[in-house]
């Protein structure tokens, strides 16, 4: 930040601020030495928002349409589906219900074309269900419910994979020019918030 | 202490209010400025991170900006946030309005395309019969154009074309000034739009400071070093008060942010600059300057939308170069410059084309495998297009005050009934028809045409309820950003718009701004405010 522009930021800030004067400087504080871990090293995710039945669909469809490549992992690996469950669980019911349409229509199709659950699909026959669900981009969702839901699934699966921590470990590991690119970026915090 | 009163009060801190800072301190007015939210510090304000250290691996609170698609996970948290300060519309017509309540507003984010109107934007009526003219002219504007763009220091390449009207540029082969010599996927768009008879330029952007081309860094530093601006954030003002006995503005009521404490600041002329939405509505809770009938209607904004991709061939399997493909081409409305032309539209748009990208994977029918084989085929040898397109201002389109909705400060909000028409949609088709014509005359391959337009108030342009015309009675401000009822207020964001054009606004809204505060500067100076 060029220096005329941070002499005028702490300017401003410190105009609104409070004058916080103490007679005494406080005693130095000592950083604590303390390790951690993240959760997914010691435990794992409790399914908040699918059925067994649709989190069962959901995982075979993401194996087929987000598969490890290239020596990246794919949305299995990466706990995609996982993620997608808790994200959904959190959602606003419009999305909850696209979601869970979209994955009882894929059980539903599985049963009337070949009289198995969805999970159990050779690719082949999953593509069968695809297929028809896939239709040209266009800014505005597909008008058709469970078509708008494949063009998202893909789109999510693809996010929740690329912006794993296994992903971004696997691609940091990788020298190969545009191999395992990944989500990073300069962060805002939040900026003095409304005390709600 | 006395409460001092100050010679204007400015509300909001973005382009336009940093301009008016400081045009007016550099001619001795003494200036208050008020902002509704707080300073940023750009330094510790933000820190870097990878997409799986945040809670929602990048795709963000889910539900908390359903208005915003240009909001992420990264920048959530500078975004206002709908709970606080709501706003409705029509359920059929979506309206995105977008806003930042930072010190430097939406300065600190804008794409700094900095492009000037022309006499085909001022004297529109004129041309094609629809709507009223600006006050003003482009001859007008000009000296302060010249001026904003040495100060943003602005990349351009001129051209001479009437509808493109040449300033005061660093001169650059290249798009934001990389000196990059023309790739041959540029050369073959070029020499294909030559052939239909459309001119092909380079964008021009404002390179600012450094990383920054905002208020924050260059008007209001100026203006604090002045000594005579005063800058009270976390300031949300719900009326401009004027004097009973004259009708003139005073000062202004607001609310601190935080304790909600409602406060009163003096001044003998008051200069809005909230962000165009923004000070229509501090405008009708006033119930100031609209004797026209005028305020709050008019609304416009560019439209956005209508995506053409394509991908050059030979650019294909790892053999894209920046000798082969890459850079950005620019094309400046080429429709309806002649009274003559038939079309089923008015008025026109522009295109911009990057090239050498890669394509985004929501393009491709196939998956699993097969997708990434394909993406990784196409890597670096996309085209892709879009359109900055004019939209007509029309009286239907409008805010009004929603009384039975307060925001978190007990603020009515807005209702916001805004609409594209026909005029907008054919615009539109002729657009991705001609860039698929374009593509396929320069050897590329289509691979997505989309002649959808993306909903009102996605472009983050929005412009035109507070309109300036020489007519009080169709308008409420004049040529020179000054209130026809209340002459010691002033307007000078985009809300004065009286047609949007389909150049990004900034500049403009910059230029104006300086015009307008010069001409108040003298005014008040003369006493005669």
């Amino acid at each position: 930040m060029p220096i005329q522009r941070r002499r005028f930021v702490q300017a401003v800030a410190a105009a609104s601020a409070a004058p916080a004067l103490l007679a005494q400087p406080p005693a130095p504080i000592v950083p604590l030495k303390i390790s951690t871990i993240a959760p997914d090293q010691a435990s794992e995710p409790v399914l908040k928002f699918f059925t067994a039945v649709q989190f069962a669909t959901l995982r075979h469809a993401a194996a087929l349409l987000q598969p490890a490549y290239n020596n990246l992992p794919g949305a299995i690996e990466a706990e995609a589906p996982e993620f997608l469950d808790f994200l959904l669980a959190v959602s606003p019911p419009t999305r909850q219900t696209l979601y869970s349409n979209g994955l009882n229509h894929l059980a539903g199709e599985a049963k009337r074309l070949f009289s198995k659950d969805f999970a159990a699909l050779s690719a082949e026959e999953a593509d069968r269900i695809f297929k028809p669900l896939i239709v040209p981009w266009t800014f505005n969702p597909p008008p058709n419910p469970h078509q708008h839901f494949l063009t998202d699934l893909r789109a999510d699966l693809r996010t929740a994979t690329t912006n794993s921590a296994p992903y971004a470990a696997a691609a940091a590991s990788s020298s190969r020019r545009g191999r395992g690119r990944t989500g990073a970026g300069l962060y805002w915090l939040p900026i003095d918030p409304t005390r709600r | 202490m006395p409460t001092p009163t100050y010679d204007v009060l400015i509300v909001g801190s973005g382009h336009s209010g940093g301009m008016a800072a400081a045009t007016l301190t550099a001619l001795g007015v003494r200036c208050l400025m008020l902002n509704a939210g707080p300073v940023a510090d750009l330094e510790r304000d933000r820190v870097n991170k990878s997409a799986h250290d945040l809670p929602y691996r990048g795709f963000g609170k889910p539900g908390l900006h359903p208005h915003i698609f240009q909001a992420n996970e990264y920048n959530a948290n500078t975004w206002v946030d709908e709970a606080e300060v709501p706003y409705t519309h029509p359920t059929e017509a979506p309206y995105n309005w977008v806003r930042v309540r930072l010190v430097g507003g939406r300065s600190l984010f804008w794409a700094r395309l900095s492009y000037r109107l022309s006499d085909f934007e001022f004297r529109a009526a004129d041309h094609d019969g629809f709507g009223e003219n600006w006050p003003i002219r482009h001859a007008d504007l000009a000296p302060f154009y010249s001026r904003v763009e040495a100060q943003f220091k602005v990349v351009g390449r001129k051209e001479g074309w009437p509808q493109f009207p040449d300033g005061n540029f660093v001169e650059s082969e290249g798009a934001f000034g990389s000196g990059q010599p023309d790739s041959e996927c540029q050369k073959r768009i070029t020499a294909a739009a030559t052939k239909m008879g459309i001119g092909v330029s380079r964008l021009r952007a404002a390179m600012g400071d450094g990383a920054l081309a905002s208020s924050v860094n260059l008007s209001l530093p100026q203006a604090v070093a002045s000594g005579k601006l005063d800058i009270l954030p976390n300031a949300v003002v719900r009326q401009i008060t004027t004097d009973p006995n004259t009708g003139r503005a005073n000062g202004a009521i607001f609310l601190d942010r935080h304790t909600r404490q409602e406060r009163r600041a003096k001044a003998r002329v008051v200069v809005l600059a909230a962000g165009t939405l923004e000070s229509t509505r501090l405008l009708l809770l006033s119930n100031l300057a609209n004797s026209s009938g005028a305020l709050g209607h008019y609304l416009t904004d560019q439209q956005y939308g209508c995506t053409v991709v394509a991908s050059m061939p030979e650019a294909r399997d790892g053999k894209a170069n920046p000798k082969l493909i890459g850079g950005g081409l620019f094309v400046p409305r080429f429709r309806n410059l002649r009274k003559d032309e038939k079309r089923n539209f008015i008025r026109g748009y522009a295109l911009p084309i990057s090239t050498g990208s890669s394509a985004d994977p929501k393009y491709f029918p196939e998956y699993g495998e097969a997708l990434q084989k394909k993406l990784a085929s196409y890597a670096g040898s996309c085209v892709s297009g879009s359109i900055y397109g004019d939209v007509l201002p029309r009286y239907e389109n409008h805010v009004r005050l929603n009384t039975n909705q307060v925001d978190a400060w007990g603020i009515p909000t807005l209702h916001v009934d805004a609409r594209y028409g026909d005029n907008e949609r054919n615009l539109c088709k002729d657009a991705a028809d001609t860039m698929e014509e374009l593509y396929k005359a320069a050897g590329l391959e289509v691979i997505v045409k989309s002649e959808q337009v993306n909903p009102p108030g996605y472009s983050i342009h929005e412009l035109g309820t507070c309109r300036m015309g020489d007519d009080p009675k169709k308008s409420v401000l004049n040529k020179w950003n000054q209130s026809h009822d209340v002459k010691n207020l002033f307007v000078v964001d985009g809300s004065s718009f009286a047609t949007a054009g389909w150049q990004n606004p900034t500049l403009t809204i910059l230029a104006l701004s300086m015009r307008a505060s010069e001409y108040l500067a003298a005014e008040f100076n003369k006493g005669n405010l």
